[in-house]
């Protein structure tokens, strides 16, 4: 947490994290590219800037939290785990692998700093509002930090979730929206539009804030902002990039979970990074 | 705790369990989902934890997530809504925020099959055994009195993982009293016979009773072997039974496919091929009707049972 910010290598990091979960991927032969990818910042940030993490100690009772409810976005979360020191890098390259401990959606009882299972969309909001109302009951000053997808925001259970932590004004709740604006079949504003999000946010007795998902200086801001905010739980809206700065699929559906069936289509997507010429881990 | 705890409901004994296992353990804690007055814990339980019980509003769903997010940080909730809705509508929840990430919830399953009474065929859930039990990671009980569901609530307490309870909301006849402990994976013989084994568990057990009980006065002797277990489930009382016996039959307040008969069949065909009949709801709706009509409709009240036990001791 709070480690000296350094733009050029914190560009760096995120151009590495790009490399990274784009080779595991298409080492894998298929994944959830595009929803990993736009959460780059967002996730470097948590770990690197906000969040109070002990990678020595993933169960540190007094930790923040990250539940990734929008769980096929794995390959992000683990590529800062490892980095992170939570396990060693080499463990990445068996992303989906017979037997791996990094399932391509995340799993609590596999990987170490999983804070919680997620998978079956729509779940993760309403565990994070359990953790929330068990530190609030235990005295502890922890926040728990949960990320939803824009898609996953069709889902009833969100809206149940948000009802109970309006209600139960949970302000060490953040949530985060990553909105990229696409799902599975398309723009999210054809399939089932989720506006006017953060009006539906604010009804249910939220805070929300919105940022750019890709500029440290507002994710930061406006991370430091949400964790200051008191009897109302927070929800920021993050403006995103569905496989930002992977000009083969950047901002299109297709995105969503690439096949690569051979090396060549690897190859391609590995030349299509903005940022490329890092040494892989593993 | 008084000892004639079968002069209470069971919703009142539940509650009042609870209320006791949370004074002597700070993680314990009731969700509930609007129905806290139907399960009992409001107020028995409110009264005396009220900072402890905790109301997700008509959102099972989301009841389930809270739990379950609560118990990864230690807590001990015990869920509890009508059985449709603390089941198959959560299903999903269940199996992935539950059971997949093996978290310590408990899960209570009230007013199960016929016993929901005026509510009728949207409330009556047939499959809540069947369907809980081929979900790795729970377990799944069905007690059949007040002593044996305050037993079953102290190992929930104590046993840290998944639980699935069916629970009945109302008085139940006595079968056991404060001495029964409860065993996980252990059947109770209540009657002992060589001609007829019967299997039963839950609401049906004290019928099943009485069955065996009159059936010895016409001189068949029932072996009543009463599952509160229904996974793990007691492989080695029902082969031991079977051998000794000329069928087994089981009785359950229940659809008779996948639940209590369809486990006896699983472990018996592959184990003591036997002739077995599975009494039960016939995988039929349920419908807003009496006990006694129900009983008769389907076949699995006292007087079917015993004629369905004199059936397979002629063979």
């Amino acid at each position: 947490m709070n480690e000296a910010f350094d733009r050029e290598e914190f560009d760096r990091l995120a151009g590495e994290f790009r490399y990274v979960i784009t080779d595991m991927i298409c080492r894998a032969g298929s994944g959830h590219l595009g929803g990993a990818l736009s959460l780059v910042e967002i996730v470097i940030s948590l770990y690197w800037r906000i969040m109070k993490t002990d990678p020595a100690n993933p169960q540190w009772p007094d930790r923040d939290r990250l539940v990734l409810s929008k769980g096929h976005g794995g390959p992000v979360l683990y590529v800062a785990l490892a980095y992170r020191g939570f396990f060693p890098k080499a463990m990445l390259g068996t992303l989906n692998a017979n037997g791996t401990n990094l399932p391509s959606h995340v799993d609590r009882l596999r990987t170490p700093g999983i804070d919680m299972t997620a998978g079956s969309l729509g779940q993760g909001l309403s565990c994070a509002c359990g953790m929330a109302l068990a530190a609030r009951m235990d005295g502890k000053r922890h926040n728990v930090f949960c990320i939803i997808g824009d898609g996953e925001s069709n889902e009833g259970q969100i809206w149940e979730a948000a009802m109970f932590a309006g209600h139960n004004k949970l302000d060490n709740l953040i949530a985060i929206t990553d909105y990229n604006k696409l799902q599975i079949d398309g723009f999210t504003d054809e399939v089932m539009t989720i506006e006017p999000l953060a009006a539906k946010w604010r009804a249910f007795n939220w805070d929300v804030l919105e940022m750019d998902g890709h500029d440290w200086d507002d994710i930061h801001a406006t991370l430091s902002k949400a964790r200051d905010i008191k009897g109302k739980p927070v929800m920021i809206i993050a403006h995103t990039v569905k496989a930002r700065d992977c000009a083969a699929v950047e901002n299109k559906p297709e995105s969503h979970n690439i096949k690569v069936d051979n090396a060549e289509v690897h190859a391609k997507y590995m030349a299509a990074l903005k940022r490329t010429g890092y040494s892989l881990p593993y | 705790m008084q000892a004639n705890l079968h002069e209470l409901e069971m919703r009142n004994v539940y509650a009042m369990t609870l209320a006791e296992l949370a004074d002597a353990n700070a993680n314990i804690l009731v969700l509930e989902a609007d129905l806290s007055k139907a399960s009992g814990t409001n107020p028995a339980f409110l009264k005396a934890h009220p900072d402890r019980l905790i109301n997700a509003g008509v959102a099972e769903a989301d009841m389930i997530g809270i739990a379950a997010g609560l118990a990864v940080e230690g807590k001990i909730p015990f869920c509890a809504s009508f059985t449709p809705f603390a089941t198959r509508r959560v299903y999903d929840q269940i199996t992935i925020s539950v059971a997949y990430a093996n978290t310590n919830v408990k899960i209570v399953g009230t007013a199960p099959g016929i016993t929901t009474g005026a509510n009728g065929g949207t409330h009556m859930c047939f499959a809540d055994l069947a369907i809980m039990r081929v979900m790795p990671n729970m377990v799944v009980l069905s007690p059949c009195d007040c002593y044996e569901l305050r037993a079953c609530l102290q190992w929930m307490a104590a046993y840290p993982g998944p639980v699935y309870m069916q629970m009945i909301r109302m008085k139940q006849p006595k079968v056991f009293d404060a001495s029964y402990r409860f065993e996980p994976g252990k059947a109770v013989r209540l009657c002992e016979g060589s001609d007829v084994t019967l299997v039963s568990t839950g609401y049906m057990t004290p019928f099943a009773l009485q069955a065996a009980n009159a059936l010895a006065t016409e001189g068949v002797g029932a072996d009543l072997l009463h599952c509160p277990s229904i996974k793990p489930f007691d492989e080695e009382a029902l082969i031991a039974s079977a051998r000794r016996t000329r069928g087994v039959v089981t009785v359950e307040n229940q659809s008779t496919l996948g639940g209590l008969g369809g486990a006896v069949c699983e472990i018996l065909a592959e184990r003591c091929p036997s002739r077995v009949k599975r009494l039960g709801i016939p995988d039929r709706f349920g419908e807003i009707a009496t006990e006694e009509y129900l009983f008769n409709k389907h076949g699995f009240g006292v007087e079917h049972i015993k004629q369905v036990c004199r059936d397979v001791t002629r063979g």
